[in-house]
């Protein structure tokens, strides 16, 4: 039987970057778990999104992938989704948030993010998420 | 303050726990506190601005929190460290995220700010002219009470 490929890595065997702009420790643990399992790598973490923005510049353009939270002190997850797209209209952006108001999902789609999650978290819902992310498909 | 404020933070409490830490709960009876303090160990306080203006405190004695962080990290936390406040702060933000997002669709329109913690030494919560409805929730990992105060602009 094929063993099944990690979804983290691409088709010639490097790992897609990811980095994750979250203000809590938890949530960032948690989804390091969840990447690393299917061999993603942590490019950077970011507590907030002055210092994610900030992050982003330094590492583009080897990152491929940005988690973002949108409840954060300084500046929220809305405000540097748009900041990251006007730095680089490419950028692939997953939402991860608690909130799911269908405004707020609407605006984040529309400013430019590829996807968008509600916490708590499940591990198989942030692969799909992010699988159809890197592959350019919107769920 | 409106009763139907805190029934969406009651069943996100609710919802949120027994999916997150696989565990039943049980709600108990509401009641009305005239000074909107907490008065366990730990409190997570999520502040609510927009069309109503207020904040959510989970409040919990200690032994709580670390049951409840020790089992949302898979590993036993005996202190109540940085991993400990980040989890349990989480913890408050997906109840409220959820229940702001209930409120949205009965048309309350507003939004939550990062949560913040507060332990026993630093107890002091300045919004004492605030009437609190306070919802007991009861669980095998403690007892977590829900204190909402919220009021119109
Ligand atoms: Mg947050």
């Amino acid at each position: 039987m094929d063993k099944k490929v990690p979804i983290g890595l691409k088709d010639d065997g490097t790992k897609y970057k990811v980095l994750i702009i979250d203000d809590s420790s938890f949530v960032i643990k948690q989804l390091t778990q969840i990447l690393l399992s299917e061999s993603f790598e942590i490019i950077d973490t970011a507590a907030d999104g002055d210092i994610g923005l900030e992050k982003y510049k330094e590492h583009h353009p080897k990152i491929d992938l940005i988690t973002l939270d949108i409840t954060m002190p300084n500046q929220d997850g809305l405000t540097t989704l748009e900041k990251i797209i006007e730095y680089n209209k490419d950028a692939k952006v997953i939402m991860i948030s608690a909130l799911g108001k269908e405004d707020l999902v609407k605006k984040a789609l529309m400013i430019g993010a590829k996807n968008y999650i509600i916490k708590p978290l499940d591990r198989a819902k942030v692969l799909d998420r992010i699988h159809s992310a890197i592959i350019g498909v919107n769920k | 303050m409106r009763v139907e404020y805190i029934n969406p933070f009651v069943e996100s409490s609710v919802s949120v726990i027994s999916e997150v830490l696989g565990i039943d709960v049980e709600r108990k009876e509401i009641s009305l506190r005239s000074k909107a303090v907490p008065v366990l160990d730990i409190a997570v306080i999520v502040g609510l601005v927009g069309q109503v203006e207020g904040r959510v405190i989970f409040d919990m004695d200690k032994k709580t929190v670390l049951n409840i962080v020790s089992k949302m990290n898979e590993e036993e936390i005996s202190d109540f460290d940085e991993l400990a406040k980040a989890t349990i702060t989480e913890l408050g933000n997906m109840i409220t995220g959820r229940a702001v997002t209930k409120l949205s669709e009965m048309g309350y329109k507003f939004d939550v700010t990062p949560p913040a913690i507060f332990t026993g030494n630093n107890m002091q919560i300045s919004d004492v002219k605030m009437e609190a409805l306070v919802v007991p929730i009861e669980t095998s990992l403690g007892r977590i009470e829900i204190n909402v105060a919220l009021r119109e602009k």
